[in-house]
């Protein structure tokens, strides 16, 4: 989280000027213990995806004979293209993503908002409980959420029937809205953390400024406090942009209960489900395709908020 | 020196580390070399390794170790991530001497190479006597290799609630067209009542009845894989469960296993389950209100076609690279057909033996408290004898398992219908074995 206030800490670039630099063997040994899992655990995996992607599988012998693999050129990617059901993933997170991403974030926007303004008492505590669904694994959280969903367990729907209503949360069309709640409910106090302490960096005196010249606390929020933090909302944008599509946790727990949620709910579960099958080239392919598409989204949105943002 | 340099150094080496990492993954050159194995017993002292994923496993080993101190066996329990594991340690040529797979899974892990033949043993081909004919025909693909020996199995039959049955007056079903008539009837009686449940993410059951139905969805010949899953005998199982599900006569909401199962039979809601026979203990345990009110009968039958379905089970295969086939072979005939190994899985793994000795085992020959102290085991004996041998899966079958999956929530959701569901399976099955370069073709 150190991204929270860049202009704070670039400014070491600068070194003493003749010779007397910090010499190889101290580089390195302060720099090993990062590179050395950064190369085995990130950049030989990713290698190794990225060369499994251009393979295809042959076989001599017959049946039960040798298999081995061949360069395939583009082949496993022409098959991603041709994929309806990985672009139906992609269409379905898309949705979730453009109605998701906002929602939470305006959430713990105003969340943080409330959270700075000198009117609110018992801070601490609000900004414990805010952000205590984030210490959830995924996981649990899921399953917790699986049994309010659910029709046979939940106290929730239980309450519902009792007044008339027959809320099906995990139905073909409120199954991704379910999983939706889910992510909300798990990080939407982990983003309003990061606006928090932009917000809390912000000198005073600058409030004190604004009501000498007859601001209200309303106009100070709006006008003040969200364009000053306006690097950090498009960094949790980001964040969030790319945890959507790497989405797997919270469907994947929900189709234990829901047959709605498809094996290919999700690009991730798509390829999980391609690589369980044996086809490790297709599924490389397919993740060298969101990763291509992550990465096209977030850089997308930082150039495009780069200007307004003062990134 | 500038720290630039140093820092363009480290790019080097890091980009190197990655090159000798990939270098290092390459695959092999093909090779035909048919590896034959060998029978010689070793001399001295042996140890095997035995991975599986059955509790109380490491008991039954205890048991042998004791008794064979020359013929040593580790255990692993894999049961995290089976074929995941299994199919890593091959990659790197560290398999175990024996592993636990699965029926189902058998032809994709020896597409996949990881079986020895042991025919090479004449114990392993004199073992033949001692299983349930079915099961050995899908260790034996059919034909004279022994790549496996057949552990437990899971004959389907009917759990029905006679209580509720006997309440309206329902005579049990004997054949599935009764049991359409008994779910009308059932559901007439008390429209929250309902005669079982569809499970749409569960291929395994689901391929259970066809199974039962006789249905060949793979057959091997002329040097490829001739795909029927879509064939009448399917089409006929699809269209009945089409029709009870179009008819709002079973539940597709519940995830056969899941406790929100569990609390809809707790509440009554459901009459009966076309289940295998190692749930006989899953009812036991999770639903002791129930007891006495339980009773399990031979699956409904279609027709003049008698025969029966299997829904899991395993086997305990030979695996490629072991050194010891020999001592392999001896451990694991043992293991799969001695009464007293037998006796002890299942009592502690719940396993339902697939060798013939296995089922008439002292436990399973008594009659079993919870369900009224009926014989219930006799029926699963019947059900095993009379299960297709015919029957073979696929290479590709966890792939076409979820494709079938998904379209089959799909029918349960209104879109399509179970026979569109075998389409897709279909089509997931060519293509999925395309994609390995499996020659297959589409029909027999």
């Amino acid at each position: 989280m150190t991204d929270i206030a860049p202009r704070a800490v670039t400014s070491g670039g600068r070194r003493r000027p003749g010779g007397g630099g910090p010499r190889a063997g101290t580089v390195i040994a302060f720099l090993t213990p990062f590179f050395l899992p950064f190369v085995l655990f990130y950049l030989v995996p990713v290698g190794y995806a990225l060369w499994q992607s251009f393979r295809v599988v042959r076989r001599t012998g017959g049946q039960y004979g040798t298999s081995y693999t061949t360069f395939g050129g583009f082949d496993q990617y022409t098959q991603v293209f041709q994929n309806s059901e990985f672009w139906n993933s992609i269409g379905r997170i898309g949705l979730f993503g453009i109605v998701q991403v906002p929602v939470m974030l305006f959430v713990a926007l105003v969340m943080a908002l409330l959270l700075d303004t000198p009117l609110l008492k018992l801070k601490a505590f609000f900004r414990i409980t805010a952000f205590m669904p984030y210490a959830v694994p995924g996981v649990i959280a899921a399953i917790m959420w699986s049994y309010l969903y659910s029709p046979q367990l939940s106290p929730v729907v239980d309450l519902f029937q009792r007044i008339g209503l027959h809320p099906d949360f995990l139905g073909p069309g409120a199954v991704l809205w379910s999983a939706a709640n889910v992510s909300t409910w798990l990080w939407t106090g982990y983003n309003m953390l990061i606006m928090y302490s932009a917000l809390q960096s912000i000198p005073q005196e600058l409030y004190e400024a604004a009501k000498i010249d007859g601001a209200t606390n309303w106009t100070i929020a709006w006008r003040i406090k969200v364009p000053i933090i306006a690097p950090s909302i498009v960094l949790t944008t980001v964040f969030s942009i790319i945890g959507t599509l790497q989405l797997y946790a919270e469907p994947a727990v929900l189709r234990q209960i829901s047959s709605n949620i498809s094996s290919t709910f999700t690009p991730n579960m798509l390829a999980y489900a391609v690589a369980s099958g044996n086809n490790y080239q297709q599924a490389a392919a397919i993740s060298v395709v969101i990763a291509v598409i992550t990465f096209v989204l977030s850089f997308g949105f930082m150039r495009l908020t780069s200007k307004k943002a003062g990134l | 020196m500038s720290k630039t340099v140093t820092r363009t150094r480290l790019a080097a080496v890091a980009a190197a580390a990655t090159l000798v990492a990939l270098a290092g993954c390459s695959s092999s050159a093909p090779s035909d070399k048919a590896s034959a194995a060998s029978c010689t017993p070793a001399k001295g002292k042996v140890t095997l390794q035995y991975w599986n994923t059955v509790p109380g496993m490491d008991k039954v080993v205890d048991l042998w170790n004791k008794k064979n101190p020359d013929i040593q066996v580790q255990t692993k329990n894999i049961s995290n991530d089976q074929y995941g594991t299994l199919g890593n340690a091959l990659k790197a040529g560290k398999a175990p001497d024996l592993a636990q797979v699965g029926y189902d899974e058998l032809p994709a892990l020896r597409t996949q190479n990881a079986f020895v033949d042991a025919s090479a043993c004449s114990a392993a081909t004199a073992a033949k006597s001692k299983f349930v004919p079915w099961t050995w025909s899908q260790t034996s693909f059919g034909g004279t290799g022994v790549f496996a020996l057949p552990q437990d199995t899971g004959p389907m039959a009917l759990y029905v609630r006679s209580d509720i049955f006997k309440k309206y007056d329902i005579a049990i079903p004997t054949t599935w067209d009764e049991y359409a008539a008994a779910a009308q009837k059932l559901h007439k009686a008390d429209p929250s009542l309902d005669i079982t449940f569809f499970d749409p993410n569960n291929a395994e059951w689901f391929n259970g009845l066809l199974w039962q139905n006789s249905a060949q969805m793979y057959s091997y010949s002329g040097d490829k894989w001739h795909v029927t899953v879509a064939s009448d005998q399917s089409k006929q199982v699809a269209d009945y469960w089409q029709k009870l599900i179009a008819g709002k006569l079973v539940r597709t909401d519940l995830a056969n296993g899941s406790t929100q199962m569990y609390a809809a039979y707790q509440k009554d809601q459901i009459a009966s389950y076309v289940g295998a026979a190692w749930g006989y203990s899953m009812f036991r345990d999770n639903l002791p209100k129930q007891s006495g009110k339980w009773s399990i009968v031979p699956m409904p039958t279609w027709g003049a076609n008698g025969s029966s379905g299997d829904w899991g089970g395993s086997t305990v295969a030979f695996m490629k690279g072991s050194t010891h086939l020999y001592e392999s072979v001896k451990f694991n005939t043992w293991l799969n057909s001695d009464p007293e190994a037998l006796a002890l899985e299942n009592q502690l793994g719940g396993l339902y033996p697939a060798a013939d000795a296995g089922l008439k085992l002292p436990a399973l020959s008594k009659g079993v408290p919870y369900y009224n102290n009926e014989k219930v085991f006799d029926v699963f004996a019947d059900s095993s004898r009379k299960i297709d041998t015919n029957f073979a899966w696929g290479p590709t079958q966890k792939t076409v398992n979820l494709a079938l999956q998904d379209a089959m929530a799909k029918a349960a959701a209104g879109d399509g219908t179970l026979t569109d569901a075998l389409s897709a399976a279909q089509a997931a099955a060519l293509k999925s074995m395309k994609a390995q370069a499996i020659p297959a073709t589409a029909g027999k």
